[in-house]
């Protein structure tokens, strides 16, 4: 495959677009549906880069690439949707306050742990040596596929958001959600329908870290930034916490805006890439969830369900 | 808890559908329910009492969302005392709380299916028998709950609770703020309810008048003290100028 065309920053830019996009729908899944408001994504998905890469890394597994990669892969997601349980069961009698304060509590910890234990993650100096588990020859090719790869799987959260408000399962979600204690005497366990959900998108969050762990083929203590949770977040918001589309058109307007549009299509002095352009970039995510849970909630995509999705939904009723 | 039994109609003494035995209640360290005692047969038993008396508390509590502090809930001779709402639900408890009674982003028919979540009969005979008591849910199904009126959304509620196949019905407060034309058709549907499906039903109201109309037995409830349960035809004004402190 020739890839000369395609700048090699541009695929790190559409992959950095697909992975806040996933983190955004899983995100939609925790808030928008069942209201769990997660401050702590990038613990979670931390929790799957860092499994992910030291299992890779300080096991002799005895098979080759593609199996490695998949152990390691179920490992990661496994640990993370554990901490999810683990984390859900926690906050679970806790106001939305609360669960804030706990889920950030946890992305803390994850940092820590990952700074601190350096005999199994590196410490502040990182483990190297993480790779694509495939050989195509060239660097830009795996880059780029692995960029399909992850789109997929993406597409795959997304397929899942999709179908789950179709579900009985979505449905007491959103009972849960909007009326936990009303929801609690219709015969099911709130609390047993939460942990699942966050068990699931806390999960696919340690997958999505695991990813990123190939892509950039390293545990760096950096990538453990408030930044990976922000841009979540302020995508969703923007485009509407309560809408599946509402991480994709956020994503679209937000961090696709900044690390594709701007950093490649703008002319902007040199050094401005690399220094004012990530401190705007905060900024201006931080000014966005203020300025839309101020004058607009909702988000661009407003409220949940609107008539003709439930005519669509109700078939022949 | 001592042995409780309510007379049927041939006289002979069976389980009661709710059994309260010496219930204490509230919120935190507050106790708003003084040792509540009364036993709820095959009948409508209205809880009367002016705002402040209690009558959310006791409902909340008897559905299981509210730890009672003492005392004992008993439903067909089962202890739910301590058990989890949900857990009451499965036993037949269905619960129309006075406020937020239905779940605003869902639309009609979700908010039905989800009180079918339940269950073993099939969802659309129990639909069916959901449209025969609110034929008027029948053309609202795709809106969305949030969006309708006050006596629309009491209907999706008693609705929902109905599609739980309850034994016991929880009602508080069904006709609150609801216009005249509603109230009316209200407190028809809770008479039709309990005749026609043989629900035993708690209701607690303000409106003594209405209630009274459609009740066998009633408690009057007075700053979280329960009155010794009567026949409603026995409750007079002035007992009920004492319940109400008027």
């Amino acid at each position: 495959m020739n890839l000369d065309w395609l700048d090699a920053f541009l695929i790190f830019g559409a992959f950095k677009v697909v992975e806040i996009m996933g983190l955004g729908l899983l995100v939609h899944l925790q808030l928008g549906l069942t209201r769990v408001a997660n401050f702590g994504v990038v613990g979670f998905w931390g929790v799957g880069l860092y499994a992910f890469g030291v299992a890779y890394l300080k096991v002799d597994w005895p098979f080759g690439d593609v199996y490695q990669f998949l152990v390691c892969a179920a490992i990661a997601t496994i640990v993370a949707a554990a901490a999810g349980l683990v984390v859900g069961w926690l906050i679970s009698d806790l106001d939305d306050d609360g669960t804030l304060v706990g889920t950030l509590g946890f992305a803390t910890i994850v940092v820590i742990l990952a700074t601190t234990q350096q005999g199994l993650t590196g410490g502040a100096l990182g483990l190297g040596g993480l790779d694509f588990p495939y050989d195509f020859g060239r660097v830009k090719t795996h880059e780029f596929t692995w960029l399909l790869i992850t789109t997929a799987v993406v597409a795959l959260i997304f397929a899942y958001a999709w179908r789950v408000y179709r579900t009985p399962h979505g449905r007491l979600l959103i009972a849960v959600g909007s009326n936990e204690a009303l929801a609690r005497s219709l015969g099911k366990s709130a609390t047993a329908a939460r942990l699942r959900m966050m068990m699931v998108t806390s999960g696919a969050m340690g997958l999505l870290g695991a990813m990123h762990g190939v892509m950039v083929r390293s545990l760096e203590i950096n990538s453990l930034d408030v930044s990976v949770t922000l841009a979540a977040l302020a995508a969703l918001i923007l485009g509407g916490t309560a809408r599946v589309f509402g991480a994709v058109v956020g994503v679209l307007l937000t961090v696709a805006l900044f690390d594709i549009v701007i950093q490649f299509y703008i002319p902007i002095p040199d050094g401005w890439n690399t220094q004012a352009l990530p401190v705007a970039r905060e900024a201006v995510f931080g000014a966005a969830i203020v300025l839309m849970l101020i004058f607009r909630p909702q988000g661009l995509l407003g409220q949940m369900r609107r008539p003709a999705l439930m005519r669509r939904l109700h078939g022949d009723w | 808890m001592r042995e409780q039994a309510v007379v049927n109609s041939d006289g002979a003494s069976v389980t009661p559908a709710v059994a309260v035995s010496g219930l204490s209640s509230g919120y935190g360290s507050v106790a708003v329910l003084y040792d509540v005692e009364f036993t709820v047969g095959h009948e409508i038993f209205a809880v009367l009492g002016a705002n402040g008396a209690g009558k959310t508390t006791l409902l909340t509590t008897l559905a299981g969302l509210l730890p009672a502090f003492s005392g004992s809930i008993s439903y067909h001779g089962t202890d739910v005392t301590h058990l989890a709402a949900s857990e009451s639900a499965r036993l037949g408890v269905g619960y129309v709380p006075q406020e937020a009674s239905v779940f605003p982003d869902l639309s009609v028919l979700e908010n039905l299916t989800v009180g079918g979540m339940i269950g073993t009969r099939p969802h659309d005979e129990r639909l069916e028998e959901v449209f025969e008591t609110f034929p008027d849910l029948r053309t609202k199904l795709h809106l969305r709950a949030g969006n309708l009126s006050g006596g629309e959304s009491r209907m999706v509620a008693c609705g929902r609770a109905l599609m739980q196949d309850p034994t016991v019905l929880l009602l508080d407060e069904p006709t609150a703020g609801l216009s005249p034309l509603y109230l009316e058709l209200f407190f028809e549907k809770v008479a039709e309810i309990h005749r026609t499906r043989g629900v035993s039903i708690v209701l607690t109201e303000q409106n003594a008048t209405q209630a009274l109309g459609i009740a066998d037995r009633v408690m009057v409830l007075s700053l979280g003290v329960g009155s010794e349960p009567m026949s409603a035809d026995a409750v007079t004004t002035d007992l009920l100028r004492e319940g109400y402190q008027i």
